[in-house]
């Protein structure tokens, strides 16, 4: 309850700081229309000049696009504004204010996830779902309960999965604070924009296991496409979980290491 | 023309970037990914086949020029004038007795230099893995040369245009973000030209973007007929000349308006 | 009996830090293999603090002192030896003792930017779990004694350095915290500023009782503010007490002023005195602490004296001695 509250109230002011400038309302527009614009003249392109990429049609190729903006919009609402204010050269670490969070009689980690949050991020959402809606009523396939509550949970175990990576990112900032790690994890993130079945195998093997980003957009696109069963769904929760519990130890490992180096 | 200040310029900027290669090489490899995700797309989408009258080692080749000619061409100092001129920092510039485009032109040289020490050995070892195949003819390699120098003109004076918009507003760079979103649609990296759709392709040939990065890549792999090749040609060079005359106007009004308001 | 809110035992901090060669090759090898050099930030600090008490910590730049009260604070863990306050381990950071201290940095600021401090405020009430009722309360006296109605709804980056500092004081003190640690709290301020918020600190502390540590580079805060002084150089502890005695016991010499009788004719000195000030008739003398009684009975019994006191030097100029050379000898 109290964590409830402090999430409420750090989105809030998050809400505040960011009206305080007009012009950043209409910027994020532009940018949520140019990645919506592109993404979809993107999918559009190909499937002009083909009909099925490796098994994969326009319908479903454009469900991947739609769950891969909503990861993101989700990523941008709360899990990057805050998890990057620790990183950089201007970031929390590096100027040493990382003291006034390490201060606070709140958990560390949960400070350093929640603290910010990007509200117009929530427009960027809803085109995501907008697009994966309009992809499944495509498909042919209506939506059931089933379907959606199979979405719901892969989308949220997608979500822990990006978070604990994310997370691992952040924490290695405390080993080299002036090391852009998310930098590398955007680049190939943007692979999943595609469903992963259409890379070589050993750059699927890669993008499994290495950096999933399959289970973070494709497993929930299986949700629609009927692909998705039990143990898949099982399997990919208990990764999530093992994944969350080693990037918080990694985490934890990197502030026990500020509060011992720096000086 | 002060070409000894400008060479000193390159000098400096180079060894200042050599200190700190791994931030430019990671930003390389952020501007690899896209190319390369299409570049798996649409051989993937060829197999044993051809796709729009490409075969998949034709659309390796062409990407993989394309990930060099992007990166040649990429003018990543535009972003950074909007900020010159809003925090005073352009009056520096213009103290010294030469043309701050001199400035500009030392840091696309020196980060040419540094982006290439990253890209070309791992396009080289791309090269090896996903066996292009791609014969150059000597008019062709030799029409290249220009075209390339063209589009880096090109894509370098129309970016600068658009950034000395930072005179008249404070989000000149949404612009930038813009002008990066039809590159990526328009420029030959999403698919090339000859496989746009009807009016997307019709567009293309006739806006700036093409000429920035796709038009030497096409004319080096030799896919277009020499009449195609002519109006490209002509239309590169237009716009290059329109670029610049655009660059020097807002040039020369903008620093008359600077020096009126005091900076 | 008064309460023990802080005590320190042979507290010690050591910090690795990596020795860097010039060079490619060298940077190649250190990937392997790293040197490091140990630099002792703190050596075998001893002290206790009792509640209320508003305490001193000063010494020249590196002496310690952030080192410190960060490991007071809980942002540091110690190398060795013990560090108890309000009966916590600091390093441990539990909640509980988080939540009654408080760290004000001078250089650091913990507000956002853009929108005014009373956003931010509420939001340390909901993490420090002030009620709301309470929550009112304690601002309106804070509002009060820093005089600063007008600053709640200005945005952050609109307000000077002063003002700014007023809000990171009431950020620091809004859930009453027992323990209070202030790293140089009025860098940068002008003078009639940093007097304002010197006169802010005693009160507050005379009011609330909160146990206040500071750091400080101008003596006029630690002259004005502490009664106690803990003086560290070079990670060591060499005076812990009463400020006035730290003259007494690190300065090795003593300032004899006297004024001679008019018309008195240029006096002769023993070569123990040594002249520091001499304006007409007036003289301003350097003795060893151990030779002025024998050397003011002497001027005495030769010179035509017409007024003579023996003083302790002024605190600055001790201080500044200890600071350019290390140390005093005593």
């Amino acid at each position: 309850m109290y964590h409830l509250r402090l999430i409420g109230s750090f989105a809030k002011i998050s809400a505040q700081n960011e009206m305080a400038y007009r012009a950043n309302f209409w910027i994020s527009l532009l940018n949520s229309a140019l990645n919506l614009v592109t993404g979809i003249l993107g999918v559009w392109v190909l499937f002009e000049q083909i009909e099925t990429l490796n098994g994969w049609d326009l319908p479903a190729t454009l469900a991947i696009l739609g769950v891969y903006l909503s990861v993101g919009a989700l990523r941008g609402l709360f899990i990057s504004p805050s998890l990057d204010t620790l990183t950089g050269m201007d970031g929390e670490v590096w100027t040493g204010k990382f003291d006034f969070t390490l201060l606070k009689p709140v958990d560390v980690q949960f400070q350093a996830s929640f603290r910010h949050w990007h509200p117009l991020a929530l427009i960027d959402l809803a085109l995501g779902l907008g697009v994966l809606y309009l992809a499944v009523s495509q498909m042919g396939s209506s939506f059931t309960a089933g379907s959606l509550l199979s979405f719901a949970v892969a989308l949220a175990i997608a979500m822990t999965l990006l978070y604990a990576i994310l997370l691992v990112f952040a924490g290695l900032v405390f080993w080299s604070p002036g090391f852009l790690f998310t930098w590398v994890f955007d680049g190939i993130f943007q692979m999943a924009r595609y469903p992963v079945g259409i890379y070589p195998t050993w750059l699927q093997w890669l993008l499994t296991w290495l950096v999933p980003i399959g289970i973070i957009t494709t497993v929930p696109a299986e949700a629609f496409t009927g692909n998705l069963n039990l143990s898949m769904l099982v399997g990919s929760g208990l990764f999530a979980l093992v994944a969350v519990i080693c990037a918080s130890l990694v985490f934890r490992l990197g502030v026990r290491r500020y509060a011992s180096a720096s000086s | 023309m002060n070409p000894r200040g400008g060479w000193a310029l390159i000098k400096r900027t180079w060894a200042s970037w050599m200190q700190h290669r791994s931030f430019f090489f990671l930003l390389a490899f952020g501007w690899m990914i896209p190319p390369l995700i299409y570049l798996f797309v649409w051989s993937t989408a060829a197999g044993g086949e051809t796709v729009g009258g490409l075969t998949r080692g034709e659309f390796v080749a062409y990407y993989l020029i394309l990930i060099l000619v992007n990166q040649l061409t990429y003018a990543q100092t535009n972003w950074t004038v909007g900020d010159l001129i809003r925090d005073g920092s352009m009056n520096v510039w213009l103290l010294r007795p030469m043309s701050p485009i001199y400035n500009a032109l030392s840091t696309e040289i020196a980060g040419k230099v540094v982006y290439m020490l990253f890209t070309a050995p791992v396009a080289l070892v791309l090269a090896i893995f996903l066996r292009p195949e791609a014969t150059f003819s000597l008019g062709n390699t030799l029409l290249f040369i220009p075209s390339l120098l063209f589009a880096w003109a090109l894509r370098f004076f129309w970016g600068y245009w658009l950034a000395l918009l930072a005179y008249w507003t404070t989000r000149a760079q949404a612009f930038l973000s813009l002008q990066d979103s039809l590159i990526f649609l328009l420029g030959g990296q999403v698919a090339p030209m000859v496989l746009l759709p009807g009016s997307m392709a019709w567009i293309a040939r006739l806006l700036p973007f093409r000429y920035m990065v796709g038009f030497p890549v096409e004319v080096l792999m030799g896919i277009l007929p020499s009449d195609e090749l002519v109006f490209g040609l002509i239309a590169q060079a237009g716009w290059m000349v329109m670029a610049m005359a655009l660059y020097l106007f807002l040039w020369c009004i903008g620093t008359r308006r600077y020096e009126a308001v005091g900076g | 009996m008064v309460e023990k809110q802080i005590e320190v035992r042979k507290l010690t901090k050591t910090f690795k830090v990596p020795v860097r060669a010039e060079g490619f090759a060298a940077s190649l090898k250190s990937l392997v293999q790293r040197k490091y050099q140990e630099v002792e930030a703190v050596r075998e600090i001893s002290f206790d603090i009792e509640a209320g008490e508003v305490v001193g910590f000063i010494g020249p730049n590196g002496a310690g002192k952030t080192t410190s009260l960060k490991i007071l604070s809980g942002l540091l863990h110690p190398s060795s030896g013990d560090v108890r306050v309000l009966g916590f381990k600091p390093w441990e950071r539990e909640p509980a003792y988080l939540s009654q201290i408080s760290m004000v940095l001078g250089n650091k600021s913990q507000l956002l930017w853009d929108i005014p401090p009373m956003d931010t405020f509420r939001v340390l009430a909901e993490i420090y779990r002030v009620p709301e009722k309470e929550f009112n309360l304690i601002l309106d006296e804070l509002i009060d004694l820093l005089d600063m109605k007008a600053l709640l709804t200005k945005p952050v980056r609109n307000m000077s350095l002063g003002e700014r500092m007023k809000c990171e004081l009431v950020a620091g003190l809004l859930y009453r915290p027992r323990v209070m640690f202030l790293d140089e709290p009025t860098l940068g301020l002008d003078v009639s500023m940093q007097g304002r918020l010197r006169r802010f600190l005693t009160d507050y502390n005379q009011r609330s009782g909160v146990t206040m540590m500071l750091t400080s580079h101008y003596m006029a805060d630690v002259t004005a503010l502490c009664p106690r002084v803990i003086l560290i150089h070079r990670g060591e502890l060499l005076y812990d007490g009463e400020l006035a005695g730290l003259a007494s016991k690190l300065a090795p010499f003593k300032l004899v002023r006297l004024a001679l009788e008019v018309d008195s004719p240029k006096p002769e000195l023993p070569p123990e005195a040594e002249i520091v000030e001499q304006e007409n008739g007036r003289l301003t003398l350097r003795v060893a602490r151990a030779e002025a009684p024998k050397l003011t009975a002497h001027l005495l019994n030769t010179l035509p004296v017409a007024d003579l006191s023996v003083e302790d030097p002024p605190i600055e100029a001790v201080i500044d001695q200890i600071y350019q050379d290390g140390e005093v000898s005593a």
